[in-house]
């Protein structure tokens, strides 16, 4: 709004730091209290008012190590590395490929394809491993990391295909058809001419397959019975059905599982808003 | 994605009229470049919704799941399924969890954007942390919510004892009458960032010049508002409600771990109840027939919906 007069700070300005400050502080405890519980020993914490910041005497990584010591959490963290990583990068040509197909040519797939991204969204997950696992069990791919990528692929693509259209669409179509009267190939065209412009869309597709990858619990957990293939969200999954949970050791196996999509995240974050905006907002 | 709903509309003036061999190779290609994402969709939806369908009509006591043919063909799970009481139940408590659920998330959103469209010093780091639980895996979400709704160590029990708002630890996740609103919350804080980032875009898209031109005309801060900020929202607020809605409605990752559907199944959502059907009790044909007609129900709510999405769009 006052875009024009931001060069100084007004008291307004602060005051609005001050709100974001305070609701911050509320919207960010359970992160807090995450980290809270993996410093302090856990018979510290077994108590009805337990410390609310860590005690500078007892406070520790030890949690950490400890829990790193007793389950394969590397493992883990590096098979939802692969599957995330897969997953995204599959999702980016599909969707790059698909969104432009149905951003520059007038198919029936377009108007089936809105359709099919909620109808996605609307599946019950649970109703949808069992067929899944059939699949995979008649290919002889269970305990086989492709499998858990590809299922992913499947839930991410038809909402980035969408979302690929939008950005498609933002691109005025005689850019490319200036190249292709030059005489490139249409394929040539959209690698050498289109993805240049598209970095904002890959940008948002990659942080949302990754995103929804690195937090796959149901499929992972269906297609991945044995405990070294698990990826981070099955392991952690693992301790909270336990006799007497390790509060500790799972909040610091929490806390390791969502550092990855935190650093990703404040990188990408500029875009997602930016590709929201371009590849939303057109009426 | 805001005209997700909306029958295509063709933004450009359609090509020239080319050569008929030029036309048909065009085709070809969009279709090709289709395929791979036909492909996907098709190993996700198309093929496991015809077997949960063909799995949901198969009587007897299903143990091979790969050979679905040698079961004999039934009415009986729908029937069963359609005539026990309990039911209606899941369905209510589906209802329950989505309401209670999008409400808050919305109103938590839609705040949220509204503070972050202005201009203030620190807000590159604000917004990135505001949206922050966004991207935190959902089991992560569940077991810290579980341990902090605990009912003997929770910190939850103690803030609320600490500022007299309870007298007596209350069992959150333990207790049938409380167990609903202890699930809701970790699911709320998950979801309320993804309403965020689409009322922020939504927001940007705004011309300022039309604020100026409401201040001139003597607007006050709520006209403003009413008459220039939310009519804008309107479109993709709607459609963020259905996307997140139907998502909800079907949500597992957060009800099993930390409740299973109990206790006394007062968190048994119809997604719960699926697998527990086919994973506790192995009736996976009773399983995958409320399955179906979960479908059926989630796709009558988006029918509704769609409607009053698409006129919110005109």
């Amino acid at each position: 709004m006052s875009k024009v007069l931001s060069r100084r700070r007004t008291p307004q300005q602060w005051g609005l730091l001050a709100i974001s400050l305070a609701v911050l502080v509320v919207l960010l405890f359970p992160v807090y209290w995450m980290i809270m519980t993996s410093v302090v020993p856990s018979k510290e914490l077994l108590t009805s008012s337990p410390p609310l910041v860590p005690p500078a005497d007892s406070a520790s990584l030890d949690a950490y190590g400890e829990v790193l010591e007793s389950r394969p959490i590397g493992l883990w963290l590096w098979n939802s590395t692969l599957v995330t990583f897969g997953t995204a990068l599959i999702s980016i040509v599909i969707s790059t490929l698909g969104g432009y197909s149905l951003s520059r040519f007038r198919t029936k797939a377009q108007q089936a394809m809105g359709f099919t991204l909620l109808f996605s969204r609307m599946l019950p997950g649970t109703l949808l491993i069992i067929p899944v696992f059939v699949i995979f069990a008649s290919a002889g791919m269970i305990n086989n990391l492709w499998a858990v990528i590809l299922v992913n692929v499947a839930a991410t693509v038809p909402f980035t295909t969408w979302l690929m259209k939008g950005f498609v669409d933002a691109i005025p179509a005689e850019i490319e058809e200036a190249a292709m009267i030059d005489g490139c190939a249409r394929l040539r065209t959209l690698w050498q001419v289109i993805v240049p412009l598209l970095r904002p869309g890959l940008a948002t597709t990659f942080t949302y397959a990754c995103i929804l990858a690195w937090g796959d619990f149901l499929f992972a957990r269906t297609l991945m019975p044995n405990p070294s293939d698990w990826t981070i969200t099955v392991g952690i999954a693992s301790f909270i059905g336990e006799f007497s949970v390790d509060w500790s050791g799972l909040m610091a196996a929490g806390i390791m599982s969502m550092v990855p999509m935190l650093i990703l995240f404040v990188f990408l974050e500029p875009f997602l808003v930016k590709g929201m905006a371009s590849g939303s907002v057109k009426g | 994605m805001t005209d997700v709903l909306a029958p295509a509309r063709t933004t450009r003036p359609s090509p020239p009229k080319r050569r008929r061999s030029r036309a048909q190779r065009d085709r070809i290609f969009a279709w090709s470049m289709l395929t791979p994402t036909i492909a996907a969709v098709g190993l996700l939806m198309a093929y496991p919704i015809y077997i949960a369908i063909n799995l949901s009509f198969r009587g007897g006591e299903i143990a091979d799941l790969q050979n679905l043919g040698q079961y004999p063909l039934t009415l009986g799970n729908y029937a069963d399924v359609i005539t026990d009481p309990q039911l209606l139940g899941d369905i209510w408590r589906s209802i329950v969890y989505t309401v209670g659920v999008v409400v808050p998330a919305f109103a938590i959103g839609l705040g949220l954007a509204l503070l972050l469209n202005k201009t203030f010093p620190g807000k590159r780091i604000v917004r990135p942390l505001a949206l922050l639980p966004w991207a935190v895996p959902g089991v992560a979400v569940s077991a810290a919510f579980s341990w902090m709704l605990d009912g003997s160590f929770g910190v939850i029990n103690y803030l609320l004892r600490s500022v007299g708002l309870i007298e007596q630890n209350v069992a959150w996740l333990a207790s049938s009458d409380t167990a609903m609103t202890a699930v809701i919350i970790p699911t709320v804080w998950k979801f309320y960032p993804f309403f965020t980032l689409v009322l922020v875009a939504a927001l940007q898209a705004i011309p300022g010049d039309l604020y100026e031109a409401a201040r001139l005309d003597g607007a006050s801060a709520w006209q403003q508002f009413r008459y220039v900020t939310w009519p804008a929202l309107r479109a993709p607020a709607a459609l963020a409600i259905v996307i997140t809605g139907v998502g909800v409605f079907r949500e597992f990752d957060f009800i099993f771990p930390l409740t299973g559907g109990g206790p006394d199944d007062a968190t048994t959502t119809l997604a719960v109840r699926i697998y527990n059907e086919a994973f506790e009790y192995f009736t996976f044909g009773a399983s995958a027939a409320i399955g179906v007609v979960t479908m059926v129900i989630a796709g009558a709510l988006l029918l509704m919906a769609g409607r009053s999405v698409r006129e919110g769009m005109n």
